[in-house]
C-alpha cells in the first residue's frame, strides 16, 4: 500500500541543480499561473477546514458542555457542520483545480519536448539511441504524471495541514504544543532512515524482479531446446535458485522497513500519552483548559499522516526531479539543421564544393573535399566499399546533416539558406526499406504532403505503376498497415515508399538502394516504380547492383571518404582503376551474366 | 496507509477486466497453497490480535486518564505511562503484523511461481506452439502479483474485523444509541471505498491506453525519423502528438472527476460520526449520564475505525483481482502434459546387449501426424491435413541422411517426432528397436541431440551453453566437444574465453558462431542420434563451409539425420530422402536422384532460388554502408 519510486543514487541530484529544476518548472507552468492559484486556494480551505473541527469541539466541550450551555453546544455543532460542508466542497475542487493544472502543465511539456526532438537533425538521432528518446516522450513524462496526479496534491495539502496545525496548536496552548511535538524529531528522522534504507531495499528487489524475469522468458522460450536435452529439472533447479533470491530480497525490503510503521504507531500514541499527562498537568495549574486537551489528542492524531507522507513523497518529487532534468537537458539541445528563408527553383543543379564532413561525437571525418557537380536530370551512382562514406554524401545532399566545411547549393542556393519545406520538396531521399506509419496505406503516402487531395494520391501511386496492387485490396488504398506484418510484404512496403516520393513530385532523388532482395514477382514490380520515378529527375543513388551502377549516367567512386573516381561506366572501366578491379571482380562472381 | 488513492494506483498493474475465466478450483489451488502456510498465518492473525488489544486498550486509557487522572485529578501520570505502554504493544505488533503478512504472501507468490515455471517446463511442445510467451509470462508475474496483493490482506484484515467487532461492542455497551449515532455514518465509507475501486479502475486503465497511444506515435517518430525528415513531415506526426496528449489529458480530467467524486466523501465521512458525538453525546454529558472521557472515548474510537473500514473495500478489490488472476493461473496448471513418461520405461539397449548392427539404428514405420489445428502448425501448411501420411523409414547405425522436400513437405516434423515434441497419431518410431514412447523422456533426448534451425543460447557463460546437456562436465570435454564443432578457436579468442557471457544481455555471436556453440552443445551431449535442423540457414554463405566442415566432423561414425534446406548441406549425407506428400518418395545418393527424378530436380531448384541470391555473392561493392 505503499508507494515507492525508487531513485538511483546517479539520478539524484544535488540541491543546486534540484533549486534550478524547480525553478525551471515553475517558469513553465507560468501559463497555468490562475488554475494554480485556485487550486491552492482550495487546498488551503478544504485542510483548514478538517482541522477546524478539533477547534470547534474544544469551545463546545469548554464553553458548552462544562458550562452547561446547551446554545452554545448547539452552535457548535453548527458551525461544525458547517465547516464540514466547506470542507467538502472544497476538497472536491481541489482534485479538479490541482489535476486540470498538472495536466496542462504534461501536456505542454509532452508537445514542447516532442516538437523540440523533431527540430533536431539527424545526427541528434544518431548520438540518442531511440530507446532513450522514447523514454523520455514516455516513461520520464509518465514519472511525473504519478506525482501530478496524486502525490502533488498529497505534497501541498500535507505541507498546509501541518502549517495550519501547527499555528492552531500555538494558539491553543504553546506549553503544550512544544510538549507535543518532542515526538516529531523521532518521527522525522525514522522518516529519513526508512525512506533510504527501503529505497536501497526496493532497488535491490527491482534489480532481481528483472533478473527473473529474464530466467523466465528464456525458459520459456528456450523450452524445445531444454526438452531436447532433457534439462527440464535442471532449469527449474536453477530458476528456484533465482526466484528463491527474489524472495530474499522481498523479505529483506519488508525486514529493513517493517519497524518503521510500529515506531509511527507507537509515536501516536505516545503524543496522546504526553496531551493527556503534561495537558492534565497544565490544567491542574489552570494554564489550559480540558477542552484545548481534547482538542491536541484530535488535531495530532490528524498531524501524523501527513507527516509520514511528506517522507515517503520525498522519493516521488526526486524521481520527477530527475525526470525533468533528462528532459531539460533535451529542451537545451539546440537544434543544428534550421531552415533558410529562401526558396528552392523548380530545376537546378546540384553542386557539391569541396565538402568535409565528420560526425559530432567522433574525431574522424567521413569526407574530405568532396567536389561534385550533378546535372540537372543526371542520373549519378554513387559506388565504394563499405564504410566509405557514400551514404554520406547522399543524407548531406538532402540537407540531412550539414557539411562541416564546404558547401551543397541547388539551383545556385546554399541548401543551408533554403527554407526547409521547400527543400524537402525539392530533394528527397528514399530509405532503404520501406518505413510504415500506423493508419492506412493513403495515410502513409499522404504523409509526404499532407494537404494532397484524394486524387493526387491517387495519381502518385498510378505514376509508379503501384495502385492497381493497392486497390485490389479488400478495402484498397485505406487499409489499414497496422498489422503489417501479414498485410504488406517488404515490396509493397518499398511501392508506399516511393509512392511517398511520387506524391512529392521533387527534382531530385537520393535513394538508398536496398541490400537485401525480394521475392522475384514483387523485385520487378518495384524495380518498375523506381524507374517510372526515376524518370525526368536528378537522381542520386548509393548503388549496390551492377545493373543500377550501368543504368547510371555517371559513376562516383568514393573510397575512405574521398572521391577517387568520377565518369562514366565506360571511362572508368577504360580507366583501368579502382571502379574497373570492382567492375571485373563483380562480373567474374555472377555466373548467369 | 490504506489511503483509497493508494488503491487505484495499485489497481494499474492489472491490465485485464476481471473475467468469468474464474473457476470453482481457483480458490482451490489458494487454499491448498496457503494451507502449507497456515502456522505463520496464523501466528501473523495471533500477532494480528496482540495488536488489536493495545489499539482498543488507548481510547479506555484516555477516558480514564481525562475522566480519573484531569478531572479527579488521581494519578495522572499512571494513566499517561499505561497509554504509553499501550502506544509501546500496537507498535510492536503492528511491525510483526506487517512482516509476517507480507512475508507469508511473498512466499505464496515465490512457492505459486516455481510450480508454474516447473510446469510450463514439463508441457509438451504442441501447447508451446500455441501459448504466447507474453502471456505465460504475465500468469507468472502480474497474475502472481496480484494473488500476492491479496494474501497480504489475509492477517491484516482477520485483525482489523477483529478490531472493528471489538471497538462496536465496547461502544454499544457504553451507550448504545450515541454508539449507533456516530457508527452510523462508517458503512458508507466502505459502500463508497468500493464504488471508488469499481469507478476508478477503467478510468486508470483508458489513461495507460491513451498514454500506449501516444508512445506508439513516439515510437514511429523515432523509428521513422529518417521518412520524417526525408519528407520534411514533421508536422503531421506533431499534429498526431497533440491528438494523442489532448486525449491523455481529457482521460486523466476523466479519472480526477471520479476521485473528486468520491475521495472527499470517503475523507468527510468519519466527520459525520464526530458531529454526532459531540451533539448528542455534549447533551449526555450536560445532563450528566455520559462522562467527558466517554466522550473524547467516542471519538476517537470512530478516528480509529476509518482505516480498517476503507482497508475492508480495499480487501474486497483485491480478492475480486485475485480471483481472476488465479482463475488464469489455474487454466494453465489445468494442462496436463500430453507428452509423459511411460509407466514402466524400458532401457536402451547398450553396447554390451546390443545387437549385431551397432547401436544408433533409427526406424520410422507407416508413421502419420498432424498438428491439432491450424495455429499449432510451426511451419506446416495452414489447413490442417496431415502432415506425414504413411513415412516410412530406416536408418542403419552410423549412417546419415539428409531429407529434402518443399516447404511445408514435413521435414522438421520429422526430427520433432523422433524426440517426442509429439507424439505420432499412427504407425510407431523406434531407436534401437525400442518404441520412442517406451522409453523415459529423459533417455530418449539424451539419446537424440538436435542443432536447432534458430540456435538459441541461453544468457550463461559459452562453457554453461555447451556443456548444457551435462552441466557438470569437466573442463576438457567441454573443449573436445568445442573443437569437434570448430569454435574452440573463435570461444579462445572472445573476451573472457570460456567464460563469456552470452545471450540477449551477454555478448553477441555471429550467426555461423552461435551455430557452431549449438553443434558443440550436441556433441557433448554424446548422442547416438544427432539431428541437424536447417543448420546452415542463419550463417552469411561465406562462412557457410565452415559450420559444414565443423558438421562433417561430428557425423562421422554416428546416425546422423540432416534436415536439408540449403543445396550445400546436402552433399554431408550419405544418402539422401526426398520427402513428398507426407512420405518418402525416392530414396538414395544424390547423383543418382539428380539423374532420374525430376521431382528431386524441381525441390533443389527451388531451394536454390530462395536461398542463393546472386546478389548476396557479390564482393565489397555490396553490403549495406550505414554511416
Amino acid at each position: 500500500m505503499m508507494r515507492m519510486g525508487g531513485v538511483d543514487d546517479d539520478d539524484k541530484l544535488d540541491a543546486e541543480q534540484a533549486k534550478q529544476v524547480l525553478r525551471r518548472a515553475m517558469r513553465m507552468a507560468a501559463p497555468f499561473k490562475a488554475t494554480i492559484a485556485a487550486a491552492l486556494g482550495f487546498v488551503a480551505l478544504s485542510t483548514l477546514g478538517l482541522l477546524m473541527g478539533p477547534v470547534i469541539v474544544r469551545y463546545g466541550i469548554d464553553s458548552g458542555i462544562d458550562a452547561g450551555d446547551r446554545t452554545v453546544l448547539r452552535n457548535a455543532v453548527f458551525a461544525y457542520v458547517g465547516v464540514v460542508a466547506l470542507a467538502y466542497f472544497a476538497a472536491r475542487q481541489q482534485y479538479i483545480f490541482v489535476n486540470r493544472a498538472g495536466e496542462g502543465f504534461l501536456r505542454a511539456i509532452r508537445i514542447r519536448v516532442f516538437d523540440h526532438i523533431q527540430k533536431q537533425s539527424l545526427a541528434f538521432f544518431d548520438r540518442y539511441q531511440s530507446g532513450v528518446l522514447i523514454s523520455r516522450m514516455t516513461a520520464d513524462i509518465e514519472s511525473m504524471a504519478e506525482l501530478v496526479q496524486w502525490g502533488l496534491l498529497q505534497f501541498i495539502a500535507a505541507v498546509f495541514l501541518i502549517i495550519i496545525a501547527l499555528v492552531l496548536m500555538l494558539g491553543l496552548s504553546w506549553q503544550l504544543t512544544i510538549a507535543a511535538l518532542l515526538v516529531m524529531p523521532v518521527i522525522i528522522i525514522a522518516s529519513r532512515k526508512f525512506q533510504r534504507d527501503s529505497n536501497a531495499a526496493y532497488l535491490e528487489v527491482r534489480e532481481r524482479v528483472g533478473q527473473n524475469l529474464a530466467e523466465l522468458q528464456e525458459g520459456i522460450s528456450g523450452v524445445r531446446v531444454i526438452q531436447a536435452y532433457a534439462q527440464e529439472g535442471e532449469q527449474t533447479r536453477q530458476f528456484v535458485e533465482s526466484n528463491r533470491s527474489l524472495y530474499r530480497s522481498h523479505v529483506h525490503s519488508i525486514r529493513v522497513s517493517t519497524w518503521y510503521f510500529g515506531l509511527v504507531e507507537a509515536m501516536g500514541i505516545f503524543a496522546s500519552a504526553i496531551a493527556i499527562g503534561i495537558g492534565g498537568w497544565l490544567v491542574e495549574r489552570g494554564d489550559v483548559s480540558i477542552g484545548t486537551v481534547v482538542a491536541f489528542i484530535l488535531l495530532l492524531a490528524l498531524l501524523f499522516e501527513p507527516v509520514q507522507q511528506l517522507s515517503q513523497l520525498y522519493n516521488t518529487v526526486q524521481s520527477s526531479a530527475a525526470s525533468l532534468d533528462k528532459l531539460f537537458t533535451i529542451l537545451d539541445t539546440r537544434p543544428d539543421v534550421e531552415g533558410g528563408h529562401r526558396e528552392l527553383d523548380r530545376h537546378g543543379e546540384l553542386v557539391v564544393e569541396n565538402v568535409g564532413f565528420r560526425y559530432t561525437n567522433t574525431d574522424a571525418s567521413v569526407l574530405r573535399d568532396l567536389t561534385i557537380t550533378v546535372a540537372d536530370g543526371e542520373r549519378l551512382a554513387l559506388v565504394g566499399p563499405t564504410g566509405a562514406g557514400k551514404s554520406t554524401v547522399a543524407k548531406l545532399m538532402a540537407r540531412l546533416y550539414d557539411p562541416t566545411v564546404g558547401s551543397i547549393a541547388f539551383g545556385g542556393v546554399d541548401l543551408r539558406d533554403a527554407t526547409l519545406d521547400s527543400l524537402r520538396h525539392r530533394i528527397v531521399v528514399v530509405p532503404q526499406e520501406g518505413f510504415l506509419f500506423g493508419g492506412s496505406i493513403a495515410d502513409n503516402v499522404r504523409i509526404a504532403r499532407p494537404d494532397a487531395s484524394d486524387a493526387e494520391l491517387r495519381d502518385a501511386l498510378d505514376a509508379i505503376g503501384a495502385l492497381e496492387r493497392f486497390d485490389s485490396f479488400e478495402e484498397g488504398i485505406d487499409t489499414e498497415v497496422r498489422e503489417r506484418g501479414s498485410r504488406l510484404s517488404a515490396g509493397e512496403r518499398q511501392l508506399v515508399s516511393l509512392a511517398r516520393a511520387a506524391l512529392v513530385d521533387p527534382a531530385v532523388l537520393v535513394l538508398d538502394e536496398a541490400t537485401s532482395s525480394l521475392d522475384p514477382g514483387t523485385e520487378a514490380i518495384v524495380e518498375a516504380a523506381l524507374d517510372r520515378l526515376m524518370t525526368g529527375r536528378t537522381t542520386i543513388v548509393v548503388a549496390h547492383r551492377l545493373s543500377t551502377i550501368r543504368n547510371a549516367d555517371r559513376i562516383a567512386v568514393i573510397d575512405g571518404g574521398e572521391l577517387v573516381e568520377l565518369g562514366t561506366h565506360d571511362e572508368l572501366v577504360g580507366l583501368g582503376g579502382r571502379y574497373g578491379a570492382l567492375a571485373s571482380a563483380w562480373e567474374a562472381s555472377l555466373p548467369t551474366l | 496507509m490504506a489511503d483509497p488513492a493508494a488503491d487505484d494506483q495499485q489497481s494499474t498493474s492489472s491490465s485485464r477486466a476481471d473475467g468469468d475465466v474464474a473457476k470453482s478450483s481457483q480458490w482451490s489451488l489458494l487454499s491448498q497453497t496457503l494451507r502449507a502456510q497456515r502456522r505463520n498465518l496464523a501466528i501473523g492473525t495471533l500477532v494480528g490480535l496482540a495488536w488489536t488489544v493495545g489499539k482498543v486498550a488507548t481510547p479506555i486509557l484516555i477516558r480514564f486518564g481525562i475522566d480519573r487522572g484531569i478531572r479527579d485529578g488521581d494519578r495522572l501520570w499512571l494513566w499517561a505511562g499505561l497509554i504509553a505502554a499501550a502506544g509501546l504493544v500496537a507498535g510492536f505488533f503492528t511491525s510483526f503484523r506487517r512482516f509476517y503478512a507480507f512475508r507469508e504472501a511473498r512466499w505464496t507468490e515465490t512457492r505459486l511461481r516455481e510450480r508454474l515455471f516447473g510446469h510450463i517446463m514439463s508441457l509438451h511442445i504442441g501447447y508451446h506452439d500455441r501459448a504466447q510467451t507474453g502471456q505465460l509470462m504475465s500468469r507468472s508475474s502480474s497474475d502472481l502479483n496480484q494473488i500476492q496483493s491479496f494474501v497480504v490482506m489475509i492477517p491484516i484484515t482477520l485483525s482489523n474485523l477483529t478490531m472493528i467487532t471489538a471497538v462496536t461492542v465496547i461502544l454499544l455497551v457504553t451507550d448504545w444509541v450515541l454508539a449507533l449515532l456516530a457508527l452510523a455514518s462508517l458503512p458508507f465509507i466502505q459502500i463508497a471505498g468500493s464504488r471508488f475501486s469499481k469507478a476508478i479502475h477503467p478510468a486508470v486503465l483508458a489513461v495507460q491506453a491513451e498514454q500506449a497511444e501516444l508512445a506508439t506515435v513516439v515510437e514511429e517518430s523515432v523509428g521513422g525519423v529518417r521518412v520524417i525528415k526525408g519528407f520534411g513531415a514533421e508536422r503531421v506526426q506533431a499534429q498526431k502528438l497533440r491528438t494523442e496528449a489532448d486525449d491523455i489529458r481529457r482521460e486523466s480530467v476523466n479519472a480526477a472527476r471520479i476521485r473528486a467524486k468520491f475521495l472527499p466523501a470517503i475523507e468527510l465521512l468519519p466527520q459525520v460520526g464526530l458531529i454526532a458525538v459531540l451533539w448528542f453525546g455534549g447533551q449526555r454529558v450536560i445532563d450528566g449520564d455520559l462522562t467527558l472521557g466517554a466522550l473524547v472515548q467516542f471519538n476517537v474510537y470512530v478516528a480509529l475505525l476509518v482505516g480498517p473500514l476503507r482497508m475492508i473495500g480495499m480487501t474486497i478489490a483485491f480478492a475480486q483481482r485475485a480471483a481472476a488472476a488465479l482463475g488464469r493461473v489455474n487454466e494453465v496448471l489445468d494442462i496436463a502434459a500430453q507428452v509423459e513418461d511411460p509407466d514402466e520405461p524400458v532401457d536402451l539397449p547398450t553396447s554390451a546387449t546390443g545387437g549385431p548392427d551397432g547401436l544408433g539404428t533409427v526406424s520410422f514405420s507407416d508413421v502419420v501426424f498432424a498438428y491439432a489445428g491450424a495455429t499449432g502448425a510451426p511451419a506446416g501448411p495452414a489447413d490442417a491435413g496431415p502432415v506425414l501420411d504413411g513415412f516410412n523409414f530406416e536408418l542403419a547405425a552410423g549412417e546419415s541422411v539428409a531429407v529434402v522436400g518443399a516447404t511445408g513437405s514435413g521435414k522438421s516434423t520429422v526430427a520433432r517426432l523422433l524426440v517426442r515434441f509429439y507424439d505420432v497419431e499412427a504407425g510407431s518410431i523406434s531407436i534401437d528397436g525400442v518404441d520412442v514412447r517406451h522409453l523415459s523422456l529423459h533417455d530418449l533426448r539424451r539419446a537424440v541431440g538436435i542443432v536447432f534451425e534458430d540456435t538459441l543460447l541461453f544468457h550463461d557463460t559459452v562453457r554453461a551453453n555447451i556443456a548444457f546437456a551435462q552441466p557438470d562436465a569437466d573442463a576438457g570435454v567441454i573443449e573436445r566437444a568445442a573443437r569437434l564443432a570448430g569454435a574452440h578457436d573463435f570461444v579462445m579468442g572472445l573476451p573472457e574465453g570460456y567464460d563469456t557471457m552470452l545471450g540477449e544481455r551477454g555478448f553477441s555471436l555471429s550467426g555461423g558462431q552461435r551455430q557452431r556453440i549449438a553443434i558443440a552443445r550436441a556433441i557433448l551431449a554424446d548422442p547416438r542420434v544427432l539431428v541437424l535442423d536447417d543448420a546452415t540457414s542463419a550463417v552469411d554463405p561465406s562462412k557457410e563451409h565452415e559450420i559444414r566442415s565443423a558438421m562433417s566432423t561430428v557425423m562421422d561414425g554416428r546416425t546422423t539425420i540432416v534436415i536439408a534446406h540449403r543445396p550445400g548441406t546436402i552433399a554431408l549425407a550419405d544418402t539422401v530422402v526426398l520427402l513428398d506428400g507426407g512420405r518418402v518418395v525416392a530414396r538414395g545418393p544424390h547423383e543418382e536422384l539428380l539423374a532420374n527424378e525430376p521431382r528431386y530436380r524441381d525441390v533443389l531448384a527451388a531451394m536454390e532460388a530462395t536461398s542463393d541470391d546472386p546478389d548476396a555473392a557479390t564482393p565489397s561493392l555490396a553490403g549495406g554502408d550505414r554511416a
